[in-house]
């Protein structure tokens, strides 16, 4: 999504008539990648001559490349108190708000960016995207929904719908969603990952397995492979009591993703039952810390504990586990 | 930690001079026209060997009499009893010798109904029904002239001689308030809930008889499932048709309620007192003692949160063990929807296991007791994990269907949310029973070759079993959620040998519920508990039952009451239904 919105800003850049000093030079360092010193260029600029130039805009732009979400929220709200119907800012607001995880702010945005223009289909996919941090389903697929009517060729928004549904546990949306993605993009790794997610949850563990295996080998050229299909595929081989197939999976899993709770749980756990205690209490010990809520994790470790026969330790750890399940056990709220 | 006391045997019964303590009555077969007209064929292979024969369970219920048919109350509100289903029992309520059904009802509701409402059932077709098993195996129903009909919307039913007067009594558990009925033995019931004060409030389940302080009186201990109103709550997706049932963790859980039994027909609620208050969401309710210390124990079936054990530390108070005794989870440390459930020795080591129902792709979960206080998770191992999968299973009972000495599973399914097929294709909300032949190494599911009744997809909720026709191949009822109530008869072709016993506390209380019989053939010990519950909201024949496979003797029958006492019986002959009176200088009824 950040992608195709950033080539069309480095374009709206080029084309714009304001490319003189600071300004120009800036938008020299945001052409080669220096977002850094784009958005200091920038910042300057705006101060040769505050409010008449779209300085504020660009360097909004150069942080959100930098994920620097506060600071291009800040520079958007200065450059909007000179330009407050400007639909570019207003939309870009929305979205940085998004990413900032202030879903009800940036849905208020969305709302009056849609005054000033008629919202693409990734815009409506990121008000989509709000309401599913506000855990509001229906309103989270009426909004991707209508993002991929807009745009029926945005992968994105069908992943996201697919996740949603999947969320909602409509598994048919969900599956036609993701192979939609798959039309759009044959060797979508993500989407076949959550196929194979769907048909674990339809009870067919042999042919989730493959997709598993599937979503590994189209990745297997990625430049940020993704650890969830090794999570997904060593996770089901566990069950199938396969741990020496299922532990190398899960090892690969925890190296993509080392700041993984459940990567490391499910090793964990896996070695638990290997045996293997020395590398089960490293995994363990690291999930707790990692997820100090998560029940599970509390529960394995202290099976681990008491394997070790540390039944102090072993004590606290499901005494721990009890508090927070106690907890989770009436935690929707009506 | 004792294991099973070696000496110290109090009394020998069988044949020897302590014979007046002890009244053995070898009970005859009670000739059943109809269910043995209906299909058995002795002859076939022995089933000794792990790869016997499948069951055959045949359906009989058009011709048995029985003519139930559950009243749910659907509505578009989508309350949550609604979708929960029923209990059923099967017990001797006039000592004739043959079992007979009950069968707990719903009550209407409207939509929507106020809330703080406790639904009264409006009209015959809400009635519970007794139906009394006639000499020639079939069934008539006597609900009106046994008084009992029922009032609110049912639940459980649990059953018990709380008063040691030898006649079976009934609780009946419900949304807004349970019911006590005692047999008066004449073929009525009273219902004696306010005298005895076990009325209780909120929404009750499974409830059990079973004698917590070992003072000869049964206790009862009874579930509540949640804090829970007619509320109007959409769950699911705000589409047409896709409203659900919403899940537990929208609400509270609550303390179950136990009631100490005061031996003149009063109770005293003591749940706190003895350490079993923990609110919980629970729907099944077994015992058994699991660390063979002597004292009985409980397991709750709670859903969608942990599951309790209740180790009885033997001073008259319990504590809960289930996390550290590695039941109150899953293998990977998940909560699942936790129904019904049983608590027995499947593969004869003498500790007794756990299994427990839950829904589809949480795979019914099977315990293994290691004898040390722990317990295993053993459905990935014995295969229960593939075979349940795509399940979801509520009555559930270890039972011998084909008696070779190894204890299978029977069980209810169907899924809780009538909209399932919209969101899960490949799950079903009408799905048939399951058949899980035990071979001693696992789980073999054998349901498509045992017969048609495993190919009709029901809603199936409460479900007990019990040899309805004495014939030693033990059946089963079941109830369905808005639907007839079945009555399966076991016709399984096998020459296998069996016994069942009947216990007659005379110490303990009346129906020896929570003695041990441990029997021993030349094929090896098999251990069981007496209890009418586990299961899902129901009662299930209280006597022991045994598949001997091929030993047509058994070397040694040991009862261990509640009381301590232990006896011994030597060379029992198989094929009996054999009472066993435990000694007494001075009964007390």
């Amino acid at each position: 999504m950040l992608v195709s919105f950033l080539v069309a800003c480095v374009c709206a850049i080029a084309s714009s008539a304001q490319t003189s000093g600071d300004l120009a030079l800036g938008l020299s360092e945001f052409s080669k990648g220096n977002f850094s010193s784009a958005a200091a260029l920038f910042a300057r600029a705006e101060v040769a001559a505050p409010g008449t130039t779209d300085a504020l805009l660009y360097e909004s732009k150069a942080h959100i490349h930098l994920e620097q979400f506060t600071a291009a929220e800040g520079a958007l709200r200065r450059y909007l108190l000179a330009h407050a119907t400007s639909a570019d800012a207003l939309y870009l607001l929305g979205y940085v708000l998004h990413r900032e995880g202030k879903a009800t702010e940036s849905l208020e945005t969305y709302t009056k960016a849609a005054q000033h223009r008629t919202p693409a289909g990734d815009d409506l996919k990121i008000v989509g995207l709000n309401y599913v941090l506000l855990n509001d389903y229906p309103d989270a697929i009426k909004w991707l929904e209508k993002a991929v009517e807009a745009e029926p060729k945005n992968k994105e928004a069908w992943y996201f719908l697919g996740r949603a549904y999947y969320t909602k546990s409509n598994l048919p949306e969900a599956r036609k969603a993701f192979l939609k993605v798959l039309e759009l993009d044959p060797r979508d790794a993500k989407a076949e990952n959550n196929l194979g997610l769907i048909l674990e949850s339809e009870a067919l563990p042999d042919a989730a397995m493959d997709a598993y295996r599937k979503a590994i080998q189209w990745q297997e050229q990625s430049v940020r492979p993704s650890e969830q299909p090794y999570l997904n595929l060593g996770s089901l081989l566990m069950e199938q009591l396969r741990l020496d197939d299922a532990i190398p999976l899960l090892q690969k899993a925890v190296a993509l993703a080392p700041r993984d709770a459940i990567c490391r749980l499910k090793l964990g756990t896996a070695n638990l039952r290997q045996g293997k205690l020395t590398d089960a209490q490293r995994d363990l010990e690291k999930a707790v810390q990692l997820a100090p809520d998560d029940p599970a994790a509390h529960y394995q470790l202290g099976k681990l504990y008491k394997e070790m026969k540390a039944l102090d330790r072993a004590k606290a750890e499901f005494d721990r586990t009890a508090e927070i399940q106690s907890r989770a056990a009436s935690s929707k709220p009506q | 930690m004792k294991r099973w006391p070696k000496t110290a045997i109090r009394h020998r019964c069988y044949g020897n001079v302590d014979a007046r303590f002890a009244f053995l009555l070898l009970c005859l077969l009670l000739p059943v026209p109809l269910l043995l007209v209906a299909g058995q064929e002795h002859g076939s292979t022995p089933s000794a060997s792990p790869s016997g024969p499948p069951g055959k369970f045949v359906d009989i219920t058009a011709r048995s009499g029985i003519n139930f048919q559950y009243q749910a109350s659907h509505t578009s509100k989508k309350y949550l009893p609604e979708t929960m289903g029923a209990g059923v029992a099967l017990f001797d309520y006039d000592n004739d010798g043959r079992l007979d059904i009950f069968l707990v009802n719903g009550a209407p509701l409207a939509a929507p109904t106020p809330k703080g409402t406790i639904p009264q059932k409006m009209g015959r077709q809400y009635w519970n029904r007794l139906y009394h098993q006639k000499t020639d195996g079939t069934f008539e129903d006597v609900t009106e002239r046994a008084g009992l009909q029922g009032t609110g919307y049912g639940m459980g039913v649990a059953v018990g001689d709380y008063d040691n007067d030898g006649y079976e009594d009934l609780y009946i558990t419900a949304y807004g308030g349970n019911k006590l009925y005692h047999n008066n033995g004449n073929g009525t019931f009273s219902d004696v809930t306010q005298r005895a004060g076990v009325g209780g409030t909120g929404w009750s389940t499974s409830a059990a008889w079973v004698d917590l302080d070992g003072d000869g009186f049964l206790d009862l201990v009874v579930l509540r499932y949640l804090e829970w109103d007619f509320d109007d709550i959409w769950c699911g997706e705000h589409k047409e048709g896709y409203r659900a049932y919403c899940h537990p963790d929208f609400f509270k859980p609550v303390s179950p309620l136990v009631y100490h039994n005061n031996g003149d027909g009063t109770f005293t609620e003591v749940a706190a007192k003895l350490g079993l208050a923990r609110p919980g969401k629970g729907l099944g309710l077994a015992i058994a003692d699991y660390d063979r210390d002597g004292h009985i124990d409980l397991f709750v079936a709670n859903d969608s949160m942990v599951e309790f054990l209740y180790h009885n530390k033997g001073n008259g108070t319990f504590e809960e063990v289930g996390l550290p005794s590695e039941v109150a989870v899953d293998i990977d440390g998940r909560t699942y929807a936790g129904m019904g459930v049983d608590f027995a020795d499947y593969d004869n080591d003498g500790w007794p296991d756990i299994v427990v129902t839950d829904l589809a792709n949480q795979r019914y979960a099977l315990y293994r007791n290691n004898g040390d206080g722990s317990f295993t998770y053993a459905s990935t191992t014995t295969g229960i994990s593939k075979m349940t999968l795509a399940h979801s299973g509520w009555g559930i009972r270890f039972l011998d269907y084909d008696n070779d000495g190894w204890k299978d599973l029977l069980i209810a399914q169907g899924h809780d949310l009538d909209t399932v097929e919209l969101t899960h294709p490949n799950l079903r909300y009408r799905e048939p029973m399951l058949l899980a032949r035990n071979t001693g190494r696992g789980f073999v599911d054998v349901s498509a070759e045992s017969g048609t009744i495993f190919r009709k997809p029901w809603v199936a909720r409460g479900m007990a079993i019990g040899d309805l026709d004495n014939d030693g191949r033990v059946d089963a009822v079941v109830n369905t959620n808005e639907g007839p109530a079945y009555v399966l008869h076991n016709e399984t072709a096998t020459e296998n040998h069996w016994i069942l016993v009947k216990l007659v506390g005379h110490q303990s209380n009346r129906d020896g519920i929570g003695a041990e019989v441990k029997a021993v053939t030349a094929s090896g010990a098999q251990f069981a508990t007496v209890t009418t519950a586990s299961s899902y909201l129901s009662a299930s024949d209280k006597r022991v039952h045994f598949g001997l496979g091929r030993n047509e003797v058994v070397q040694q029958i040991q009862v261990r009451w509640p009381s301590g006492i232990v006896q011994t019986f030597k060379d029992v002959r198989a094929n009996q239904i054999l009472q066993i009176d435990e000694p007494s200088g001075s009964p007390r009824w």
